[in-house]
């Protein structure tokens, strides 16, 4: 049976790591999908706003970060995957922001990443398509991005993951970068082949390629082992809501609206042996408090049908 | 280009005469037989109402009598003929999105092969037609439509006709919501068209002499190896049997990027269906008209950008019946009208480049971020000779390359040398221009939808 893992994000606090990673273990998850893109939000980035956190050294990272990988631990819970903060370039921004995503954020994000015992890390592609033009150039700019800590990745045994993600027209969600699988996994291949290891991997996140219009089965069946992580999550078709899978329905046969059973053949189909991970952090916000520990209980219990469904 | 007029929701089939007559009005020369006029979606959703339903009024019901086809046709054959509109391309009859029901493919697979015998019999040189995909599994799509497909291009042969079948972009229906289906991805497209004309090219050649040339064809049909009109017969090598119709309206449905979608086939598009939607109902509107809070909610810069960068000149299809089904009645002439003028200024914003090419040199009349993107644009291949601007200030400034000079330098101009004005200011300048006594061409220039946008804006310009 495959293994569970969800966010740490609103259940991990940095006031009592050991709290939120005890309360992960006992809903039923033995894997963490470790939120640091909290510690340097995109809703600050975009204002042009650097917090300074990752201007800290490499050492203090590690000590701020020791009280997590300990808890971690005791609790018996894998930190399977993190996500990298976002985004790694910001259009029109100053250069010393953007110059510091490219020398300080990223490849910190590394080191912590090799000092929590991380194997993959998952990246966001860079959304530059209106200005340069096509998904190409815009995909040439990410590359450049990604050889920026590639080295590092292949260094410390890391797998960085590419994530399929969007972008809108009038607030309309379409189509960012990585939401090609023939392409995704042309490049995998490619860069894997230049650095001679895995590097690279995939980053699949269903509730954005929901919104986006993707077939979760047909991406799915086509990315085949390059399929590293997963970003579970759900929603109505319209906006990413980060909801717990079977939420949402459109017709009066409440029927979900959202491709579980493709999503579920197609894992069986390429044989998936990573972590059923959820990237459910906003349930946590949508449920009162007292609730909150049987909503996790909820989440895992899906990651758990899945897993049966799967292994059939 | 063609620019084929909206039939749907327009012309009724039995008295199609004032709805063939108000396009015309409006300025389309061009008229798709539209077969969904005769039996649309909603035949297959109730089928047993709808039958009732053309019992009592006496018209043929498709799903039972597919042969009755050019029966259902007649009326607006027989209208047409009574006006100068040309109809050089057809859409089959396809079933509703949300059909899981296998047996269904089989009801409109004799109705659709009806509609490919008449659609090439009228000279019509392309026929829009969606692969089956009622109940057919993820995987399972291409072994289940190869037969049927290249059983409609034998039709094409035994009618003598080059009618060239040109596959949709399809969606799928999850429980209310809808995703990529069959044909939104551009690999599966180039695959299925390779092998399919592959196929059908093996099948015995008509006699060229024999090819029919159709009575009320588009008469420009265009053969892309060739170069010539359909019909005709040059001993060269024939048209591809099948190519594609990219649905604007589908590929927004379903989240796509419609310019990476028609950089992956180039000239296997041969026909876009021009429609505006949501992105969540599938609705067929007027483009630029669905719009929330933020905008519009398809992305016409990826269409234009997508459509300029292959030099896109095939037929443009414009479908907005659910536009009109809820636009007062009284009003529709002035709607067609509206709706011709949208499609030229997407021909004229597709073919952009076209406006310099006609002229030996150019000037542009602006000096501001519309300038800057002319040059980023199309300053390498058409150099303008100067800019000029009505800001006394900045006369003989250097800009993007250019120097700006005043307007009165424009007097001097020499022949065969065209004013682009790049200013959003057109008919203001156009009027001081003509004022000025100049006489060189004049046109407008426009950045909205170019290929490449700088990150910043220009400010106190």
């Amino acid at each position: 049976m495959l293994e569970t893992g969800v966010q740490t994000h609103n259940i991990v606090m940095d006031e009592d790591p050991a709290a939120g990673f005890r309360m992960m273990k006992e809903a039923g998850f033995g894997c963490a999908d470790f939120s640091l893109n909290m510690y340097l939000k995109n809703t600050d980035l975009y204002r042009y706003r650097l917090n300074g956190f990752f201007s800290q050294s490499v050492e203090e990272l590690e000590r701020f970060f020791t009280p997590h990988k300990e808890a971690a631990a005791v609790a018996g819970i894998r930190i399977h995957q993190m996500h990298m903060p976002y985004p790694n370039f910001i259009p029109g921004a100053p250069d010393e922001i953007n110059g510091y995503l490219v020398k300080e954020m990223a490849p910190k994000s590394m080191e912590i990443c090799r000092f929590l015992g991380c194997r993959y890390i998952v990246v966001h592609g860079l959304k530059v398509r209106k200005y340069y033009g096509s998904e190409e150039a815009e995909w040439e700019a990410t590359e450049q991005f990604l050889h920026t800590v590639l080295p590092l990745a292949k260094e410390y045994g890391k797998v960085i993951c590419i994530e399929n993600i969007y972008t809108n027209s009038g607030g309309h969600i379409i189509e960012g970068p990585c939401c090609d699988a023939v392409k995704a996994a042309e490049r995998i291949d490619r860069i894997n082949a230049q650095y001679g290891a895995e590097v690279l991997g995939f980053c699949f996140d269903t509730g954005h390629a929901n919104i986006a219009g993707l077939d979760l089965e047909r991406f799915v069946r086509t990315l085949g082992p390059r399929l590293k992580v997963l970003h579970i999550h759900d929603n109505d078709g319209r906006a990413d809501l980060h909801q717990m899978p079977f939420t949402f329905t459109i017709t009066r046969e409440n029927h979900p609206s959202t491709d579980w059973e493709g999503f579920i053949r197609a894992l069986r189909s390429i044989h998936f042996d990573g972590v059923l991970n959820f990237e459910t952090a906003p349930v946590l916000n949508s449920f009162p408090e007292e609730l909150r520990p049987e909503a996790l209980h909820m989440i895992a219990a899906i990651g758990n049908y899945f897993a049966k469904r799967i292994a059939e | 280009m063609r620019i084929i007029g909206n039939v749907l929701g327009m012309v009724g089939s039995r008295r199609p005469s004032q709805g063939l007559h108000d396009l015309e009005r409006a300025g389309y020369e061009y008229v798709p037989l539209d077969f969904r006029l005769f039996c649309n979606e909603q035949a297959f959703a109730g089928m047993k109402r709808n039958r009732q339903e053309a019992l009592e009024c006496g018209i043929p019901f498709l799903p039972d009598h597919p042969e009755q086809v050019p029966e259902a046709a007649k009326a607006y054959l027989a209208a047409l003929g009574q006006t100068g509109l040309k109809m050089p391309a057809a859409l089959t009859t396809s079933l509703p999105r949300d059909r899981s029901n296998p047996e269904l493919n089989e009801i409109l697979k004799p109705i659709v092969e009806e509609e490919v015998r008449l659609a090439a019999r009228q000279g019509c040189d392309a026929l829009v037609v969606r692969p089956l995909y009622a109940g057919i599994p993820c995987g399972e799509e291409w072994e289940r439509n190869r037969a049927y497909l290249l059983k409609l291009a034998s039709i094409v042969r035994e009618e003598h006709s080059s009618m060239q079948l040109l596959l949709e972009n399809q969606s799928k229906y999850i429980e209310g919501h809808l995703v990529r289906g069959t044909l939104s991805d551009p690999a599966e497209v180039i695959r299925w068209l390779d092998a399919l004309n592959t196929e059908a090219f093996a099948l015995k050649a008509p006699d060229a002499a024999s090819v029919n040339p159709g009575k009320k064809s588009g008469g420009t049909g265009f053969s892309k190896d060739t170069g010539a009109a359909a019909g005709e017969s040059t001993g060269k090598q024939e048209r591809e049997p099948f190519a594609f119709c990219l649905d604007v309206g589908t590929a927004n449905l379903c989240g796509q990027d419609v310019y990476e979608l028609c950089t992956a086939l180039g000239d296997r598009i041969r026909a876009v269906l021009l429609r505006d939607c949501n992105g969540h109902s599938d609705d067929a509107l007027l483009p630029f008209t669905s719009i929330e809070k933020h905008g519009c909610q398809t992305d016409w810069l990826s269409v234009i950008r997508g459509l300029r960068t292959i030099h896109f000149d095939g037929d443009l299809i414009m479908d907005f019946h659910d536009s009109l089904a809820n636009f007062p009645n009284f009003l529709w002439p002035q709607l067609l009208k509206l709706s011709k003028e949208l499609a030229d200024y997407l021909h004229w914003q597709i073919h952009m480049g076209d406006a310099m090419r006609r002229y030996r040199h150019i000037v542009l009349f602006g000096a501001g971020n519309m300038c800057r993107n002319y040059m980023k644009n199309y300053g390498e291949e058409f150099p303008p000779l100067f800019t000029c601007d009505n800001n006394e200030s900045r006369w003989g400034e250097e800009f993007c390359g250019l120097t700006i000079e005043p307007p009165e330098k424009l007097k001097s101009l020499p022949e065969g040398t065209a004013v682009f004005i790049c200013n959003l200011y057109y008919r203001e300048i156009e009027q001081q221009l003509r004022g000025m006594g100049i006489r060189n061409p004049i046109e407008y220039f426009n950045d909205q939808y170019l290929n490449t946008f700088y990150m910043d804006r220009l400010k106190g310009l």
